[in-house]
């Protein structure tokens, strides 16, 4: 099911009721969630629920054994075991043909042939994101940061229907203690809510998928055609799509969690003010820039066991991070350049300590470097990618270049540095107004965003596809 | 998600019920044109059912009593074009159009592209033309191809009252200096046709087939305007699920049959052409096994893209000789 739209909007209204009408009874509540969120989940193809189930099944009886065995070889037994399911799980679904194919390519390449069938594998929608929260569960239970929980409470953590299509990716101990308390229907954080919701969905069908519609996709199905001006707005279009797309699902997503009384951590924080790849990372999908951090890059040794090391860490964790996204070489390329950006960074203010460039300075640099780095996340193929890139500096007529898709570039990066305290004084002064003043305004804008994406319909988020 | 230490961002669950029941009734009320046309849009089922039974009174009741106007002004500011109407010939018509036309058996002559005028070619229909536009500008001659491609996704001829494409083609024409069209459609055909005479065929009854290519006909006129550029049509390969085959299967002969009445309407056939008709999830394009459908066992992938593109370009060759492949 995907959040704007006629279906998702007649779930939503009946679980909000029944939820709250449930919060006062736990028992009933839990398996009222754990079956919203399967239903919502298994809407496309139900099949995708028992894999979902096998997952936290897997992953609880892991757990128990951890929490419950005396024995060190027992518990890391079953964190091992749990990890490998978890792993095993993505790699057939995400990564299977893509490794089939190469070897393929590579027999062919010194003449072997290869007799390998090549077959395409539906990718269960969200696998990723409810793998890596289940490798960070039972990793928590483990390093005795997290209490094992019931099949139930697993279940759900994993399968809340807020975030699992995209995340955020939430930990144990963020969303769990949340479950055992029951929440107060008496204060539900309504302002910040209907403002996360109601602007993802500007985000998403005024912005991003406008963007996509008239500049960006035209121009990455072939950039050759187009002047250097077109391509230019294409590779900053395409920074502002994917914020506005993922950010935008990402902020529905909380909103939406909020409406039912339950916090999910923040995952973009005004990425694009960053002044350095560093910074960047701390404010793009900040939780799966925290998952790699715990439970990969510190793993790896981190930066504790010296300089070669840690630029070695620094890329094995940006390669990863990029294969995440995709079997491609593409997004390979993409965590490569982070890696390598944010390696120079490191060697800069190690060999330069003293040295810092203006802040407008380090804000261009860090914003290109990103912008970069997004044609390899963008582009189907290497050979588009460098044709993008190649083309920036090409001339001719440029009718696509129009005054509304500039400012819609502009907007994407300026809303960021609103201050927050604005956001604040419009959602209280949301909140103060009368419910049926609060209803016309929210109708509204639903109205103006649908005719916005005009009759081709909402494109499905880009976070879909990983 | 940081509550305000000063501010109360609060609200009883209540009252944020009744935000959310207010909202909905105001875009359902003067979204109801959307929401009947989502409606027309979702596959046959009870969701369907619902999203339509409760959408068309209230769309009837918001018409009656102006409440379209608002989101009629939107569509304006947003440079929105209507994508359905009624009494189009598309859903009126008559089978005339699908009478032997005799100027067939002469070859048409079309103005011929050079560097300085390469060919204006619109490739569109459903999503299965997306990769097919990005794959006829990398196989074909770029110098002499100028490609734009704009995929209709979740659309077909079948459910006018949800994408009409006779009203597209108009625009599409209008609005574009094209020397051919490339139409990929079919994907999304799977329902029942209503007649102009009101008859109700379902896929598989020979009304259905005739009704099909009358439609074909219609867009494909045009899309053509009158046989001024020709129309490469390509109806759906085969699919994985054999369901889908006998759907496919009368429509590419439909299509071919629509051929016949249509002077600048050329049939590409992938379904038989592409694995001789049998599905594989693989291809062999210049001696290397690719990966050639998704998972839905329908849509070709990128890579897969490159076959059909040729035999798209093959058939183009026959009017363009110069867009031949070495």
């Amino acid at each position: 099911m995907v959040f704007p739209t006629i279906e998702f909007a007649a779930f939503f209204a009946v679980v909000f009721v029944v939820s709250w009408a449930l919060q006062p009874h736990p028992s009933a509540w839990r398996p009222f969630i754990l079956a919203a969120s399967y239903f919502f989940y298994g809407w496309v193809d139900w099949r995708w629920v028992l894999i979902l189930i096998a997952s936290s099944v897997v992953n609880t009886f892991a757990s128990q054994v951890i929490a419950r065995s005396p024995s060190a070889a027992t518990r890391k037994r079953a964190l091992v075991g749990a990890i490998v399911f978890d792993l095993g799980l993505l790699c057939v679904f995400k990564y299977l043909s893509f490794f089939v194919t190469q070897t393929d390519d590579a027999l062919d390449g010194i003449g072997l042939g290869s007799t390998v069938p090549l077959v395409q594998i539906v990718l269960p929608i969200g696998i990723s994101f409810f793998t890596f929260q289940a490798i960070s569960y039972v990793v928590d239970v483990y390093r005795g940061e997290t209490r094992a929980a019931s099949l139930m409470d697993v279940a759900i953590l994993q399968a809340f229907f807020p975030h699992i299509v995209a995340g955020p990716i939430v930990r144990a101990n963020e969303l769990l203690p949340q479950l055992r308390t029951p929440r107060d229907p008496r204060a539900v954080l309504a302002g910040p809510a209907i403002f996360l919701i109601v602007g993802g969905i500007v985000k998403k069908t005024v912005i991003a998928d406008e963007l996509a519609r008239r500049i960006v996709d035209p121009v990455y199905s072939d950039p050759s055609a187009h002047s250097g001006a077109e391509v230019l707005l294409a590779f900053y279009g395409f920074a502002a799509q994917i914020y506005c797309d993922f950010s935008g699902y990402t902020d529905m997503a909380i909103g939406l969690a909020l409406l039912l009384g339950y916090q999910l951590p923040q995952n973009f924080n005004r990425p694009y003010l960053a002044l350095s790849l560093q910074d960047f990372w701390r404010r793009w999908h900040m939780t799966l820039s925290r998952w790699l951090r715990d439970y990969l890059y510190i793993p790896l040794g981190g930066s504790r066991k010296g300089r070669a090391k840690t630029y070695r860490n620094i890329m094995i964790t940006m390669l990863l991070g990029g294969l995440w996204h995709g079997a491609s070489w593409t997004f390979v390329l993409w965590g490569g350049i982070h890696g390598t950006a944010l390696s120079a960074e490191r060697f800069a203010r190690e060999r330069f300590p003293g040295f810092r460039l203006p802040a407008w300075a380090a804000w261009l640099v860090t914003f290109n470097v990103v912008c970069v780095a997004w044609v390899f996340f963008r582009a189907p193929d290497l050979h588009t990618a460098f044709a993008v890139l190649g083309g920036l500096g090409l001339g001719g007529p440029s009718p696509l270049v129009t005054l509304p898709l500039v400012f819609l570039v502009v907007a994407s990066v300026a809303i960021q540095a609103v201050p927050r305290e604005w956001w604040r004084d419009a959602e209280a002064w949301l909140v103060a107004r009368p419910v049926a003043v609060q209803g016309i305004a929210v109708g509204a804008v639903i109205v103006a965003a649908d005719a916005a994406v005009g009759q081709q319909g909402v494109a499905p988020f880009i976070y879909y596809q990983f | 998600m940081e509550p305000s230490a000063d501010r109360d961002l609060t609200m009883p669950a209540g009252r944020v019920l009744g935000v959310i029941l207010i909202a909905l009734a105001i875009a359902a009320l003067f979204n109801s044109e959307a929401l009947v046309r989502a409606g027309e849009g979702m596959k046959p089922g009870r969701t369907r059912d619902i999203v339509l039974s409760v959408g068309r009174p209230l769309d009837d009741a918001a018409g009656f009593i102006g409440l379209h106007l608002p989101r009629e002004g939107l569509d304006l500011a947003f440079g929105q074009e209507p994508k359905t109407a009624a009494g189009t010939e598309l859903e009126r018509g008559s089978n005339a159009i699908l009478r032997q036309n005799r100027k067939k058996e002469v070859r048409q002559s079309f103005v011929q592209p050079t560097r300085a005028h390469p060919l204006r070619v619109l490739v569109t229909g459903d999503s299965q033309a997306e990769f097919l536009g990005q794959r006829l500008i990398d196989q074909g001659p770029s110098e002499l191809l100028d490609v734009t491609t704009v995929a209709r996704n979740g659309t077909g001829l079948t459910n006018p009252a949800f994408f009409n494409w006779e009203i597209n083609a108009r625009q599409e024409v209008e609005t574009r200096d094209l020397d051919a069209v490339v139409m990929a459609i079919g994907d999304n055909d799977g329902f029942n046709v209503q007649t102009p005479d009101g008859s109700l065929y379902d896929p598989g009854d020979p009304g259905w087939e005739t009704e099909f290519a009358r439609r074909v006909a219609v867009v494909s006129s045009v899309l053509s305007s009158g046989g001024k550029r020709p129309v490469y049509w390509v109806p759906p390969p085969t699919a994985r699920d054999p369901k889908f085959n006998r759907i496919f299967r009368i429509q590419n002969r439909a299509v071919e049959r629509a051929t016949r009445a249509v002077p600048a309407l050329r049939y590409v056939d992938v379904y038989s052409t592409l694995g001789h008709g049998r599905y594989s999830d693989e291809l062999t394009i210049d001696g290397k096994r690719v990966l050639a459908r998704q998972p839905d066992g329908i849509h070709f992938t990128r890579d897969g893209a490159v076959a059909p593109a040729r035999l798209i370009l093959d058939a183009m060759a026959e009017d363009f000789p110069a867009l031949r492949r070495r």
